[in-house]
């Protein structure tokens, strides 16, 4: 079984060879088996700061196997992930702290409220979470006033708005997102496209990789990778 | 691309939360107790869990141990009578030797193995629940991305050390009201109910991690848990017979407590190595 990768790259800044950027992500010739189906052969690709990468393909293909890939989740098969964060290059297991990480997969705990979720995951990374952070936070993914309800009692909708607030948490230079606009209304689809936007235009510049096949979000992409799943 | 056309930019948010500070193993091994304690505070899975065997184990217990405990009533007074006639006033370790020797199922030694049988079988109903409820949930994503795995490991163990030590806080005096066992000797009784803890958390929780990995939780539990339960319960046993031991050496406690407490020790020294091995896909 081999699946075929197709990269299409879309006003790419080129690096200078031999120096390391500010922020960037490296997939070198990356493919992944679970067990004896591969999901994808030798996919390559360089995305740095101010850009978004969009992984695209069928179901099946391996968009959000790459994703956890670039996120340090799970181990590829063969090939690399070099992640480069202000300038130093580490294998992308190292480098958890730098991501935000919003996924289908991704749940946070019903049993606590959303407040109390944000807080939790704050203490874990040292991060001062003050009673404004919180509202501003909250405010931001549009879900003010519903910080003290548990998670259980969310809808699918507040609990992916829910997810972003956890990615922004630290505020990270890159930004992974899988399906992002899953279970959004058009007022949360205007939050994500907002926090991509921010993170493209932030100081010293982000960067954010986008699973996805919605064609409004394939849109956004830099460059992007097409995986096709064999069948 | 196409973006909102209010889009804000860096909001204020971004100016006021923090970077991501340094944070040691220890304060997230904290955090995630705290966040243990604070969610089995509302959903109480794992006290019910283990509240329900419990509870029904010495239900039962006392039950199925009326008859000996009436026979023993019946049958004790009438031998010591006999056996005082005969040798004069019986002290009490020849009261006890006797004891043992007539109702051999029913000596104290045998009184503690069975609690901790209990113990062990409450602690295996409820202390899974730390890693298996995580797996099931779908939050360890969240926990492998802002948590090493020693502080995960570490925050699990603290809460089914704190499980366990309220369980064995509440069921010992429980069970030795049922069964009517005895302190014995006060200190290496404190030794080996301490150490017993230990080993028993330390054991629970490496196996939960095992068996939620596994995507298994009854009987893969069990049967992982019983090669490590094997060493641990034998070295139980010789403590116990050390409590009630006539004359109690201090060497002797001292080794048998020691083993127990070196097993828990050693067992959580290299389930915090392996850890990872088990946490990480």
């Amino acid at each position: 079984m081999s699946n075929q990768v197709d990269t299409r790259s879309k006003n790419v800044n080129e690096q200078p060879i031999g120096t390391v950027p500010p922020i960037s992500i490296c997939i070198d010739r990356v493919s992944h088996s679970f067990g004896s189906r591969c999901v994808f052969k030798e996919v390559s690709a360089s995305v740095g700061a101010g850009q978004i990468l969009i992984v695209s393909g069928s179901n099946g293909s391996g968009k959000s196997t790459l994703l956890r890939i670039v996120a340090g989740l799970l181990t590829q098969t063969s090939g690399s992930v070099a992640v480069a964060i202000d300038g130093a290059q580490a294998p992308s297991a190292n480098c958890r702290q730098a991501f935000g990480y919003v996924a289908p997969d991704l749940v946070l705990y019903r049993e606590l409220t959303g407040a109390e979720n944000l807080q939790f995951f704050a203490d874990l990374r040292g991060i001062k979470l003050d009673r404004g952070s919180l509202i501003d936070l909250l405010t931001r993914v549009g879900l003010r006033g519903r910080g003290r309800d548990l998670v259980g009692t969310y809808s699918s909708g507040m609990r992916q708005r829910l997810k972003y607030a956890f990615a922004l948490l630290s505020n990270p230079p890159i930004l992974l997102l899988d399906e992002p606009t899953a279970n959004l209304d058009v007022d949360g689809i205007a939050i994500v496209e907002r926090i991509v936007e921010a993170q493209q235009n932030r100081a010293g510049g982000g960067l954010t990789v986008v699973a996805t096949n919605e064609p409004r979000e394939v849109e956004w992409s830099s460059l992007q990778i097409h995986l096709v799943a064999d069948r | 691309m196409e973006l909102a056309a209010n889009s804000s930019g860096r909001g204020p948010l971004t100016q006021r939360t923090s970077e991501a500070g340094t944070v040691t193993w220890v304060e997230q091994a904290r955090a995630i107790f705290l966040k243990d304690l604070r969610a089995e505070s509302r959903t109480k899975v794992a006290f019910s869990a283990i509240g329900v065997f419990t509870l029904s184990s010495l239900l039962l217990m006392a039950l199925a141990t009326a008859t000996l405990k009436e026979l023993k009533a019946f049958s004790e007074p009438r031998f010591y009578q006999a056996f005082d006639r005969l040798h004069g006033s019986s002290d009490v370790a020849v009261k006890s030797i006797v004891d043992a020797a007539l109702f051999p199922a029913w000596s104290d030694s045998s009184k503690m193995a069975i609690l901790w049988v209990l113990l062990c079988f409450a602690a295996f109903a409820g202390l899974s629940h730390a890693f298996v409820h995580e797996e099931e949930a779908g939050t360890t994503l969240a926990l492998r991305l802002t948590m090493s795995a020693p502080a995960v490991y570490a925050g699990k163990l603290m809460f089914n050390l704190m499980l366990i030590a309220v369980v064995t806080v509440v069921i010992t005096p429980a069970f030795m009201l049922v069964t009517g066992m005895h302190v014995g000797s006060p200190l290496v009784f404190a030794g080996t109910m301490f150490s017993g803890c230990v080993g028993l958390a330390g054991s629970a929780t490496i196996i939960a991690a095992l068996a939620a990995k596994a995507h298994g939780t009854g009987a893969l539990y069990g049967a992982l848990g019983l090669p490590l339960l094997v060493v641990f319960i034998a070295l139980l046993m010789n403590a116990a017979n050390t409590v009630y031991a006539p004359q109690v050496g201090v060497v002797q406690a001292l080794k048998d407590v020691g083993g127990l407490i070196s097993y828990g020790v050693a067992l959580i020294g290299v389930s915090s190595i392996t850890f990872r091995y088990v946490w990480e896909e």
